[in-house]
């Protein structure tokens, strides 16, 4: 049974990865799960600077999911590197890093900073925040502002660039070949779905942020259709990601286009969500008699004649 | 059941009844009671989450994944532990009664007011209190704390307490003021319950920080009100 893919340059021993923010930076996770079995470790997303994040209340569950307003809490570029990079490296497992900035020149040091050690294996861009030097405009949801940043990363970077595609956009399609043409290696999709809740009772609304991002089994036909619509538009590959809980959501993605996938709210819910998805992955092979992962990627079989 | 590690006093358990994807996340709970094979949980009905756990019967497989979080420290030898707790914040300091301890709990109504027997059976030093004075002092457990404390006159009195957040404000209140010592275990909203999510952070003077794993106990001198 042939498990590994390819994220461009970067070979996966096995096509389940961690979403970033719901993974930790891999420690976490290192009692309940060996890091090593998985395809590869994307950690929570790094700014250049450690942001504070969002006051509380952040979470509240809704009908099979859950809205999260962090804030993008992390530890920063540096701290990551000197106090938990160290640990990732002894799991022979690849290392992604997300990032995201305020700026496009924020990106870009980030960027430069996190190619320049040893042990970080690819580099992941949220484009899903605001961009503060153009009125707050999200970089994701902008096909010209999504552009300069990819290619602006991509001068600085030899490592595999992945683009992290916001779901909060008309044409996920068009965004994803923005991204391709600015010079990715590839493309992850989806990002949380912004939403609100309300508390009946007071008023207000369940988070303190207001407005959060939607995620979990609740989501997961729209990260379907989108990588769908993805996958008949780039060349590049794609990792989906959006309400995975088992093996059968990752074929379902992989059916759809997707050549990785990448498990997130599920860690919150099992901590051996990832590996529970690989041996669930590996049973739907075994049952249909595949030797080889990459043979279902887009194997999808339709009928309409028109798209 | 086999409890790997044994939980203290203050640790809690992420508990799932339901093995579909509605309601999601698991459930915290403070450990009440327990030994080498038993864990046993104070569950107040809130939501669907707890009605599950609820309708489960005896031989149903419930998900289980804990001892997490902290716990409280041990007073020092000179100090002198009085427990507080309001409503069902009694399963996290119950743990922590032993011959004599003196606590004050208290609850909105006599039905709200817990485990009493199994108090008495430790202690006799209980002050009880109700928010309808349906039993016992009318008011909440840190209206009888700060009336009573003084004429207790133990010697350095710290404070171990839990229970819902008006409660909390006006015990920190308290403390700040007097300058007594004092641990709180907090509870906010969480999703993975091991550190990863940052879901369930509490301001504190060194930023925010995570009630499931720097917590859920905190030391008073930390929380930012």
């Amino acid at each position: 049974m042939n498990l590994s893919v390819n994220i461009g340059k970067l070979g996966l021993k096995n096509p389940v990865m961690t979403a970033s923010g719901t993974f930790g930076y891999g420690e976490e996770y290192a009692e309940f799960v060996d890091l090593a079995s998985l395809g590869a470790i994307v950690v929570k997303g790094l700014s250049l600077l450690p942001r504070e994040g969002n006051p509380p209340p952040r979470i509240v569950e809704t009908p099979a999911g859950m809205l999260n307003a962090i804030g993008l809490q992390n530890i920063g570029v540096e701290s990551f590197i000197e106090e938990k990079l160290p640990f990732l490296r002894q799991f022979n497992v690849p290392v992604i890093a997300n990032f995201f900035g305020d700026s496009v020149d924020e990106y870009v040091a980030a960027a430069e900073r996190l190619s320049d050690v040893q042990g970080i294996d690819g580099l992941e861009m949220n484009i899903s925040c605001p961009n503060k030097q153009a009125g707050w405009l999200v970089f994701g949801t902008d096909p010209e502002v999504t552009s300069e940043v990819v290619s602006a990363v991509r001068k600085v970077t030899g490592l595999p660039l992945i683009v992290k595609l916001s779901p909060n956009v008309t044409d996920i399609a068009l965004m994803a070949r923005v991204a391709e043409d600015a010079g990715a290696d590839a493309v992850s999709l989806i990002n949380t779905l912004s939403g609100m809740a309300i508390d009946i009772k007071t008023r207000r609304p369940k988070l303190a942020n207001i407005t959060g991002g939607l995620s979990g089994p609740a989501i997961k036909p729209i990260g379907i259709r989108m990588v769908w619509d993805v996958f008949r538009a780039v060349n590049i590959p794609i990792i989906g990601s959006g309400g995975i809980m088992d093996g059968d959501d990752a074929i379902e993605y992989m059916l759809a286009g997707a050549a990785a996938v990448a498990v997130g709210t599920a860690n919150f819910v099992s901590p051996t969500a990832t590996v529970d998805v690989l041996s669930g992955i590996k049973d739907y092979m075994t049952t249909n008699g595949i030797k080889d992962i990459s043979s279902i990627k887009g194997g999808l079989i339709w009928e309409r004649e028109d798209l | 059941m086999q409890p790997h590690v044994r939980p203290v006093p203050g640790q809690f358990y992420l508990l799932r009844a339901s093995e579909t994807l509605d309601p999601l996340l698991r459930r915290p709970f403070s450990i009440l009671m327990w030994d080498d094979t038993h864990l046993e949980f104070l569950i107040r009905l809130k939501g669907r989450g707890t009605h599950l756990l609820r309708n489960m019967r005896v031989g149903d497989r419930i998900d289980v994944l804990g001892p997490l979080g902290n716990g409280y420290p041990d007073p020092l030898k000179d100090e002198t532990p009085i427990l507080v707790a309001g409503g069902v914040g009694i399963a996290s300091v119950f743990p922590l009664l032993h011959a004599g301890t003196r606590l004050f709990y208290g609850a909105m109504n006599s039905a709200e007011l817990y485990l009493l027997d199994d108090i008495k059976k430790l202690t006799g030093n209980i002050f009880i209190c109700t928010d309808d004075g349906s039993k016992g002092f009318k008011g909440n457990a840190v209206e009888r704390l700060i009336e009573s404390l003084d004429d207790l006159a133990v010697a350095k009195p710290t404070i171990y307490a839990c229970g819902p957040e008006g409660m909390i404000a006006a015990l920190l209140k308290f403390l700040s003021e007097r300058g007594i010592p004092g641990y709180i275990s907090f509870e906010e909203r969480m999703a993975c319950g091991i550190g990863a999510c940052l879901g369930c952070v509490i301001k504190t003077v060194q930023g925010y920080k995570r009630v499931c794993k720097e917590g859920p106990v905190f030391n008073v001198r930390e929380i930012v009100c």
